[in-house]
């Protein structure tokens, strides 16, 4: 099963293509340009590169929040017109998820942090003991103290000594967290930090094969939040 | 010669639409996702809510427009899509879904200027406009005059320096609490009133005879509103009237103006505010006695639609003037 999967949910824009669970290739950007421009170029780059045409791929992933609105919109927009024109499924992958999948065989409480302005962080908590993340609660939005407070109790519950703390939501707020939790912070390197597209292709493979696919007509972002006007129309989502 | 057929997608404020137009000339499809009645609760087009409509509705939108034409997606020969001016949020769901659609059906991809689309609507339905003419945009977020020598050669000599005419309709009717959207709210409101009952000043600018103002025109019938509440008795509907009479009088002048400066003997009314009834009929009655034409599109395509994309974009397609995958979305307004 060959899956060509894309992340533009934060500012990482990042291209996989994967076959099973083998990444074939992989281009992760983090550096300041807008998804706009370089997320076809990248798709078709990677394509390229690996005398692949849009005919071969089996099924096209979309990391789907959640994000920066704009990005997610971006990247799913692109994802609904190749899935519409070449006549491919889709399978939508969380972003927290994807993080939480740069990790794997670890006994402590994986949670992935996406930096959601206003001083608020997207959060999603996780084990990941086996090869593929388990979550453990409902992501969610809220300040980073909520949040620190959520998941020491669930370390607690369940155990755990350790917390590992990914994404771009962490290093927003380093110095908080590493303050707060001391040694019972297990640190990662850098290249597991942020979202990348292969992970999110791997997991797919397996959404996949539980027939997990998305209705490319009324797929949308996860956002979690509403927009500024639909909160304060105080009615949910329009 | 063979039939080129080009799908347009046009998402650059609160319509998601898409249509297939054969050469540049017949609309096989238009359809139009409009979101007025969800943005009417919040008074005005939010960029966000918007944007957030745009990526739940582009699919079936495009997908009834080859269904309304009777096609498949690869009979097409090209994908064209507005990339500026609008909301950038809102832009940006069209043009990377076209870049997605044209990339893996292998076509070129067009990019598009939303005015110049909605200049072209005249194109569509006039087959014979006599060139030079002179244009008058009107929209939300445009004033503007143009000389033009013909469909792809013109040059701006006039342009608001403050509000749009339909952006001071949405001021104005928002403060009268007539609703959203402005333009359709105060002409409903101004055909049960009477113009010149109560007086608003018109404002030429008489050193740039193309230049526009409608702010100072705001907000005197903002402050001439507050005075009939106080003065008991205020009738909307006669303000209403007078309101669209001040600014109307002022777009019809200086067109006809500039038409008889340039020695055009065609003008053109494309954007938004070309559907507004009072407009259409001044312009033609005005211009009439000058023995000079008027063009406007039909109603429906005074509005954003897609039929105008797809059809503008023909002449990019025929030149080859693709556009590369990195191409970016533009809020703002490059060049007219
Ligand atoms: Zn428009």
């Amino acid at each position: 099963m060959l899956i060509l999967a894309v992340d533009s949910s934060t500012p990482v824009a990042g291209a996989a293509l994967v076959d099973e669970d083998r990444v074939i290739i992989e281009s992760f950007t983090n550096y300041k340009k807008t998804h706009s421009e370089t997320l076809l170029p990248t798709v078709n780059r990677i394509m390229r590169e690996c005398d692949c045409s849009i005919s071969d791929i089996d099924v096209l992933a979309v990391t789907a929040g959640p994000g920066s609105f704009t990005g997610l919109r971006i990247g799913m927009a692109a994802v609904k017109g190749i899935s519409m024109a070449a006549d491919k499924p889709v399978v939508a992958v969380s972003t927290l998820d994807t993080l939480a999948g740069n990790i794997a065989g670890s006994d402590a409480l994986v949670c992935a942090l996406l930096d959601a302005r206003k001083n608020e962080v997207y959060c999603g908590f996780y084990e990941v003991g086996g090869t593929r993340p388990e979550i453990l609660k409902e992501p969610m939005v809220c300040t980073p103290e909520t949040f620190l407070n959520a998941a020491l109790e669930l370390a607690a519950y369940k155990h755990k000594d350790k917390i590992i703390l990914l994404g771009d939501g962490y290093y927003r707020y380093s110095e908080y967290f590493n303050i707060e939790l001391k040694d019972q912070l297990l640190p990662m390197p850098g290249h597991l930090m942020l979202p990348r597209a292969a992970a999110a292709g791997i997991l797919a493979v397996h959404k996949a094969r539980q027939g997990e696919f998305e209705d490319v007509y009324h797929l949308r972002p996860l956002y979690i939040r509403l927009s500024e006007a639909e909160y304060r129309l105080g009615k949910g989502a329009v | 010669m063979k039939d080129i057929l080009i799908l347009g997608i046009e998402t650059s404020c609160d319509e998601t639409a898409a249509s297939i137009v054969k050469n540049g000339r017949h609309i096989l499809s238009n359809v139009i996702n409009s979101q007025i009645n969800i943005h009417r609760q919040f008074g005005g087009v939010v960029p966000e809510v918007a944007s957030r409509k745009h990526i739940e509705n582009i699919a079936v939108v495009v997908d009834n427009a080859f269904k309304e034409a009777g096609l498949g997606y690869n009979d097409i020969d090209a994908v064209a899509v507005t990339n500026q001016p609008g909301l950038i949020g809102a832009l940006l769901v069209g043009l990377s879904f076209a870049k997605g659609f044209a990339w893996a059906l292998d076509r070129p991809l067009l990019a598009v200027n939303h005015l110049h689309g909605h200049i072209y609507a005249n194109i569509l339905e006039h087959q014979d406009i006599p060139f030079p003419a002179v244009c008058l945009v009107v929209s939300g977020g445009h004033t503007s005059l143009l000389h033009m020598k013909d469909i792809n050669h013109y040059a701006v000599i006039g342009e608001t320096r403050d509000d749009a005419a339909g952006e001071a309709f949405d001021k104005v009717a928002r403060f009268l609490g007539l609703g959203y959207p402005g333009g359709p709210a105060i002409q409903k409101a101004a055909a049960l009133g009477e113009a010149g009952k109560v007086k608003l000043p018109r404002v030429y600018l008489d050193k740039n005879e193309f230049e526009f103002s409608f702010s100072g025109l705001k907000t005197a019938a903002m402050n001439l509103w507050k005075k009939m509440e106080k003065n008991g008795e205020p009738e909307v509907s006669d303000l209403a009237a007078e309101f669209q009479q001040a600014l109307v009088e002022v777009l019809v002048e200086k067109s006809i103006k500039a038409a008889k400066l340039y020695q055009v003997d065609s003008i053109l009314i494309a954007g938004g505010v070309a559907a507004n009834h009072h407009l259409r009929l001044l312009m033609k009655e005005k211009a009439g006695q000058e023995n000079i034409k008027v063009f406007c599109p039909s109603l429906s395509l005074c509005t954003d639609n897609a039929a105008m994309i797809a059809g503008i974009a023909y002449q990019q397609y025929i030149t080859k003037s693709y556009a590369p995958l990195d191409l970016n979305a533009y809020p703002g307004l490059l060049s007219l």
